[in-house]
C-alpha cells in the first residue's frame, strides 16, 4: 500500500528531525562543530604566525670577529628585533631576560670567527626561554633558525666561489636537476608524484571518510528509529494498524535514509569549511582534476551511488536487527556501536593502504567484511575499474538482501515485541 | 450468531514460563467484556494475542470469525488495540498523530477529517490538540491514545487497562467516554483492569483469570449473587481463595 508507506516515511523523517537530540547530535553538531574547529585552528595557526613575527632576541658577543658582525647583521636585514647585552655570565644573563620578553639568547663565543675561517666548526650557543606550554612558544624559540641557515648558506656560497671560480655554486650545491612525469590511466603528465599526492590524499582520504560517517550515522539513526519505538511505547500500537510489516520495516529504512543523508550533508558541509579553514594557509596547487583524470565518468557516478544505496540499506536493517533486542534507545546505541568498526576498520585501513598489499590474512577478513567494498567501489571508480566495482555492488547487495531478510523475519514474528537482549523473565 | 471472540483452549509459552494455560471465553457482539485478575494472571498475553502481536502456542482465536493467525491482517483492519503502557510519537502534535493513525483505515480526505473531529471531540483536549504531545500529561495521553483506539469506529476495541496510572478525573472522563461510545456504536469492546469499581461501571460480562485460565465468569450482578459479596472486590478475593 505506496500511501501507507508514504504515511510511515513522513511520520518517521518529521518525528526523528523534529528530535532535538537527533537535530543536535546528527545535524547541528557536524555543521556547527567543524566549522568551529577549523576557525580555532586557523586562528591558532595565525597567532603562531603573529607571535613569530613579533619575536625578540637577545645576543651577547664575546668574539668580537668579522664574521660574528656579519651574522648579526643578517639577522637585521630579516626585521629580528635584537638586542645587544654585554658579556656576563649566562645565568646571570638569562635570569635578567626572564623579567623582558625576549625568548632567545644566543651566545657567540671568543673564536667563533677564528675557527670558521680556519676551516673549523664555529660554535653558536642559543638559549630558548619557554614561558608556556603551547606550539607559540616552541615557534618563537624556532625563528632564530632562520637567520642561521641563511648566514650559513652564504658562506658555503662564498667558499664554493672561493674553491670553484669558473662555477656556479648554486649549481654545485644542488647538481642535479629532476624533472618529473607521472603515467596515470595510460596519460603522461608533466608533474611530480608528490604533487599528485596531495589530490590523491584528499581522494584516497576523502571517500573513506564520507562513507565511514554517512554508513555510522546511518546505523545509529535506524537504531534510534526502532528503539525509541519500545522507548516511547509506540510499537505495539504501531503494529497493530492495518499495514504490512513489511511497510513498517520499509518505512523505518526510508526514514532513517533520509534523516541519515540529512545528517550526512551537514557533516559534508562543516567538514568542507573545516578543511578550507585549516588549509588556507597552505599553497594550493593548480592542478585540474580532470586534467589528471580524476574526475569520474557519469557511469562511475552512476555505480558509486548504487554502491552507496545498498552499503546505507544494509546498514540500516543491519543496526534495526540489532536495536530490536534493546528496550530503549541508549541501550541501542550501544548494541549497535560495535558494528562501527565494521566500517572504521576498512575505511581507515584502506586510507593508507592498498588492499592487495596487506598481508593475506588481512586481506580475507577485510573482502569478508562488505563495507570494504564499498570503499573499494570508490577508489575503483577513479581508475573507470567498472568490474571492481560491479563485483563490490554484487557483493554488497547479497549481503543487504540476506539481512533485509533477517531484518524482514523479525518483523513478520513476535520477536520484534518480544526480543531482549538481556535473559530477563519477559512476560 | 456470529460471535465478536472467540477464544478456544489457548495456551502460550514464553520459554519455560507458561502465560495462558487452556484460555476459552466467547463475547458477543456489543458487550463490554472485562478480564480481571493478578498480576502476571496472562491477561495482557490474551489481549495481545487477539490484537495479532504475539502467536498463540496452541489453541485459536477468532474476531468476528477471523483468525489471529492465519487472518492477522484482515483482524487488525476491524480492531483498536490500546496497550497498557502505550505512549505516542512526542514530537508530533496531537491532530498530527491522530492523522498519521487515520490514514490507514480511510482512503478519502473527507473521511480522515471527519475521523480526527471525532477523535477531538472524544478526547476532550480542545486547542491542545495542536500542541507537541511531549508536551501532554499522562492523563491526555492516555485520552488522546482512548481517542484514537474509537475514532476509526473498530468493530472490536481491545483496551488493557485503559485508566491505568492516571487521576480520577482523567480516569473518569474515559470511563464515560468508553461507555458513551460503546452504547452509541454498538462497539465490542474488550477490556483488562485491576479496578473492580471501573469494571462494574463498564462491563456487561466479566472473567477472573488466574495463571492463564478462567476461573469464573459472568455479569458483574451474577457474580455478586454467586459469592454472597457485597462488590466484585470480596467475589474476587473468595475466588482466589477457593482456587
Amino acid at each position: 500500500m505506496p500511501n501507507a508507506l508514504g504515511n510511515l516515511i513522513r511520520k518517521e523523517a518529521k518525528d526523528m528531525l523534529r528530535d532535538p537530540k537527533i537535530l543536535l547530535s546528527m545535524i547541528l553538531m557536524p555543521l556547527l562543530m567543524f566549522p568551529i574547529m577549523g576557525a580555532a585552528i586557523s586562528l591558532s595557526t595565525s597567532t603562531i604566525k603573529e607571535a613569530t613575527r613579533s619575536v625578540a632576541m637577545a645576543i651577547m658577543k664575546i668574539d668580537e670577529g668579522t664574521i660574528s658582525n656579519q651574522l648579526i647583521s643578517s639577522f637585521k636585514a630579516l626585521n629580528i628585533s635584537l638586542i645587544e647585552v654585554k658579556p656576563s655570565p649566562v645565568e646571570e644573563a638569562i635570569q635578567n631576560l626572564r623579567q623582558t620578553n625576549i625568548t632567545t639568547l644566543i651566545i657567540i663565543p671568543k673564536g667563533f670567527t677564528e675557527n670558521i675561517t680556519s676551516g673549523l666548526k664555529g660554535e653558536l650557543r642559543v638559549y630558548s626561554i619557554l614561558r608556556s606550554i603551547s606550539l607559540s612558544e616552541v615557534a618563537k624559540a624556532s625563528v632564530v633558525n632562520v637567520p642561521i641557515s641563511i648566514y650559513e648558506r652564504t658562506l658555503v656560497r662564498r667558499a664554493i666561489a672561493q674553491a670553484f671560480p669558473d662555477r656556479d655554486p648554486e649549481n654545485v650545491l644542488d647538481p642535479v636537476d629532476v624533472k618529473n612525469f607521472v603515467i596515470f590511466k595510460g596519460k603522461l603528465l608533466n608533474v611530480s608524484p608528490q604533487l599528485l599526492q596531495g589530490i590523491f590524499m584528499s581522494q584516497s582520504f576523502g571517500f573513506p571518510m564520507v562513507i565511514m560517517l554517512l554508513l555510522i550515522s546511518a546505523m545509529q539513526i535506524a537504531a534510534t528509529s526502532i528503539s525509541i519505538e519500545k522507548e516511547e511505547k509506540t510499537l505495539e500500537t504501531l503494529l497493530t494498524l492495518p499495514v504490512g510489516r513489511i511497510s513498517i520495516l520499509a518505512g523505518k529504512l526510508a526514514g532513517s535514509t533520509i534523516v541519515a543523508a540529512a545528517g550526512a550533508t551537514a557533516s559534508l558541509i562543516g567538514i568542507n569549511f573545516y578543511v578550507a579553514s585549516i588549509f588556507s594557509f597552505m599553497p594550493s596547487t593548480s592542478i585540474d582534476l580532470a586534467e589528471v583524470g580524476l574526475q569520474l565518468s557519469p557511469l562511475a557516478y552512476l555505480l558509486l551511488g548504487l554502491t552507496m544505496f545498498v552499503a546505507i540499506i544494509s546498514a540500516l536493517a543491519l543496526a534495526i536487527c540489532i536495536a530490536v533486542y534493546s528496550e530503549n534507545v541508549r541501550e541501542a546505541q550501544s548494541l549497535v556501536s560495535p558494528l562501527s568498526l565494521l566500517v572504521m576498520l576498512p575505511s581507515v585501513i584502506l586510507m593508507f593502504a592498498d588492499i592487495e598489499a596487506l598481508p593475506v590474512f588481512l586481506q580475507v577478513v577485510l573482502y569478508l567484511i562488505p563495507y570494504t567494498h564499498v570503499v573499494l567501489a570508490s577508489k575503483a571508480a577513479f581508475m573507470e575499474n567498472y568490474a571492481v566495482m560491479l563485483r563490490s555492488i554484487s557483493y554488497i547487495t547479497m549481503f543487504t538482501i540476506l539481512i533485509l531478510y533477517v531484518a524482514a523475519r523479525i518483523f513478520m514474528t513476535e520477536k520484534v515485541v518480544t526480543a531482549r537482549f538481556s535473559w530477563r523473565r519477559k512476560r | 450468531m456470529e460471535k465478536a471472540i472467540e477464544v478456544i483452549n489457548l495456551h502460550k509459552y514464553f520459554g519455560k514460563i507458561k502465560a495462558l494455560n487452556g484460555l476459552s471465553f466467547t463475547v458477543d457482539p456489543g458487550e463490554i467484556y472485562g478480564l480481571i485478575g493478578p498480576n502476571g494472571a496472562g491477561k495482557t498475553t490474551a489481549l495481545r494475542i487477539l490484537a495479532t502481536l504475539i502467536r498463540p502456542t496452541s489453541g485459536s482465536a477468532r474476531i468476528f470469525g477471523l483468525d489471529v493467525e492465519r487472518e492477522a491482517n484482515k483482524v487488525r483492519r476491524i480492531i483498536g488495540y490500546l496497550p497498557e503502557e502505550a505512549g505516542a510519537y512526542r514530537n508530533l502534535s496531537g491532530t498530527e498523530y491522530l492523522k498519521f493513525i487515520a490514514n490507514f483505515y480511510f482512503r478519502n480526505k473527507r473521511e480522515i477529517k471527519e475521523a480526527v473531529y471525532e477523535a477531538e471531540e472524544i478526547s476532550g483536549l480542545g486547542e491542545r490538540l495542536r500542541d507537541k504531545i511531549k508536551t501532554y500529561s499522562k492523563g491526555m495521553i492516555r485520552r488522546l491514545l482512548i481517542a484514537r483506539t474509537l475514532m476509526i469506529k473498530p468493530k472490536l476495541a481491545i483496551l488493557d487497562e485503559p485508566t491505568s496510572g492516571i487521576d480520577i478525573i482523567h480516569a473518569y472522563h474515559i470511563r464515560r467516554i468508553i461507555k458513551n461510545y460503546a452504547k452509541n456504536y454498538k462497539v465490542t469492546i474488550l477490556l483488562s483492569s485491576h479496578n473492580m469499581f471501573e469494571v462494574e461501571f463498564l462491563c456487561t460480562r466479566i472473567a477472573f483469570i488466574n495463571k492463564g485460565r478462567i476461573l469464573v465468569e459472568g455479569s458483574p450482578e451474577e457474580i455478586k449473587t454467586r459469592y454472597e459479596a457485597r462488590d466484585l472486590e470480596e467475589a474476587f478475593m473468595e475466588v482466589a481463595r477457593s482456587a
